[in-house]
């Protein structure tokens, strides 16, 4: 443990990692851009502590996060529902809140989403590669030694600790719930998929698998097949884009995804969507719907002129 | 070759892929020519170059579908696609085949019908070059092996293949940027770091580079 941690970590939970807005422009070296999974609820917790949206803060995926603060602080938790307390007293979500050296912070577990994000003012301090301190666990990059927090961790500030007590509007808070629906635009290869498979992916909810992570998200539902078995060169693959492969079950891939992929790319989540992404916990309920011809570049001109007045700078 | 056909990936890519049978030299350097043309261009957040294809992708909020589109294709109509316009350098990598190294070659090469030396001779016996790179950071997947080399993928995966290993999957060899599991013919290993976080540039290739493997 740092002699100077601001915050000591009494348990890293399920898993929490170091997050800012990721690495972009680097997926042509098979460096994914990481970063927040949930980049809006991410930025709406930075601003409510005074930091600029994409500094370095906490994301905790499912919960059991608990944190003892070494120093007073302001804080913001947003994304999940994981019934925090600060020495056992509830704390709500989407607000700055004053926290005391000594002060001891807790997440329970998550009950709608799948993760939540912890700023503090200040910023945390973390290892930066590639221009980002996003923690990308499968090459150990960025973050605490590229890994999830772990008890007796010691997290630094880059900043002072102490930020405005900002409220999000009551309009703005991000609805969260356990049926999320992804809009999508056609991945590349969807017209191979059979009829009934391209029916079934924007008509029956499916299922997210356990196999639930930063990289990706197996989904259970009907079996989305190609007409004709494909032999693909494996080629460039995005997040949010949904891969399917021979066995039916297609998977969603997310920030930490691989760049390449060598299976159908069915559907792709338009932008102004992929932060719901970040919140599809196993046993969640996943839709797609199409977005039509013109629709997602509306729908993400209004989000960000919404967002962007809010949060400076910020864009989906 | 035929031109590439354009194609929308989502509403924030633009997917441009070629008609090709398994590697295609020329295929492949035109994905390079074109990938340098995109980011002398600017304006794209990735440029991925893949064996046949590449995928351009863009901020939505600042560059429409439709331009994005356009852009590529007037990339494309400036002029052939050439070997030489992506920066390209030649790469010499040390390898140990065979052995523990490449726990893989005697098997392969028994059921190609080919001693371990002969294998280990066509497979250092050309230049390749580095077509994409992911599935992990630093993953060199590199052009065709001689046809006498191609063997397909181990059914089922080993669970942890060493950085450096060299292997060989159908037509396509390739190198382990990291420890990971992997499901390719592994013949042999190199001791050089194809990918280290603390080194500047962390990346030892790059796609478009040439990769010579020199036995050790």
């Amino acid at each position: 443990m740092s002699a100077k941690a601001a915050i000591t970590v009494l348990n890293g939970g399920t898993q929490t990692t170091v997050q800012d807005a990721g690495r972009p422009g680097h997926r042509h070296l098979g460096i994914p851009r990481s970063g927040a999974a949930d980049r809006l609820s991410f930025a709406v917790a930075n601003h409510l502590v005074g930091n600029a949206w994409d500094a370095p803060a906490l994301e905790c995926a499912l919960g059991g996060l608990h944190l003892r603060f070494e120093t007073e602080a302001t804080i913001a938790i947003t994304g999940a529902h994981m019934g925090a307390q600060v020495q056992g007293m509830n704390v709500e979500r989407n607000r700055a809140v004053g926290v005391d050296a000594g002060d001891i912070l807790t997440l329970s577990y998550a009950r709608e989403g799948c993760r939540a994000y912890v700023a503090i003012a200040g910023g945390l301090a973390a290892t930066s590669f590639l221009g980002s301190v996003s923690t990308y666990m499968p090459a150990a990059l960025g973050g605490i030694e590229g890994r999830a927090l772990k008890a007796g961790d010691g997290l630094g500030l880059a900043g002072p600790a102490q930020g405005p007590a900002r409220t999000l509007p009551k309009g703005y808070i991000p609805s969260l719930s356990s049926h999320a629906v992804l809009r999508a635009r056609a991945g590349p290869e969807l017209d191979r998929l059979s009829a009934e498979s391209r029916r079934y992916l924007f008509n029956t909810p499916f299922i997210a698998t356990p196999a639930t992570d930063r990289m990706g998200s197996r989904l259970r539902g009907d079996r989305i097949v190609t007409d004709e078995p494909l032999s693909m060169t494996s080629g460039p693959l995005l997040p949010g884009t949904l891969q399917c492969p021979p066995d039916g079950q297609p998977i969603l891939a997310l920030a930490d995804g691989h760049c390449t992929g060598g299976y159908a790319r069915g559907l792709h989540v338009i932008q102004a969507d992929q932060w719901l992404l970040g919140q599809i916990a196993p046993g969640m309920q996943i839709s797609f719907r199409r977005a039509l011809d013109g629709e997602a570049p509306d729908i993400l001109q209004t989000r960000n002129a919404v967002w962007g007045t809010l949060i400076p700078g910020f864009g989906f | 070759m035929s031109g590439p056909n354009l194609r929308e990936y989502g509403d924030h890519a633009v997917l441009v892929e070629w008609e090709a049978d398994g590697y295609d030299a020329d295929v492949g350097d035109a994905v390079h020519a074109l990938a340098a043309r995109l980011r002398r261009k600017g304006g794209f957040t990735e440029v991925m170059p893949g064996y046949d294809s590449l995928v351009a992708a863009f901020d939505a909020a600042r560059l429409d579908q439709s331009v994005a589109l356009e852009r590529i294709r007037d990339a494309l109509s400036r002029g052939p696609l050439k070997a030489d316009e992506g920066d390209s350098r030649l790469i010499e990598i040390p390898v140990a085949y065979g052995g523990a190294d490449g726990p893989d070659l005697d098997a392969m090469a028994e059921r190609i019908g080919r001693s371990a030396d002969e294998v280990i001779a066509l497979h250092s016996g050309r230049d390749y070059r580095v077509c994409m790179m992911g599935f992990i950071p630093g993953f060199a997947f590199l052009s065709d092996v001689d046809p006498v080399l191609r063997h397909p993928r181990h059914e089922t995966p080993r669970a942890k293949v060493p950085a450096g290993s060299v292997g060989i999957a159908n037509w396509q060899t390739g190198i382990y940027g990291l420890e990971s599991p992997g499901g390719w013919q592994i013949i042999g290993r190199t001791d050089a770091l194809m990918f280290d976080a603390d080194r500047d540039p962390p990346f030892l290739v790059e796609t478009g580079d040439r990769i010579r493997f020199v036995p050790r």
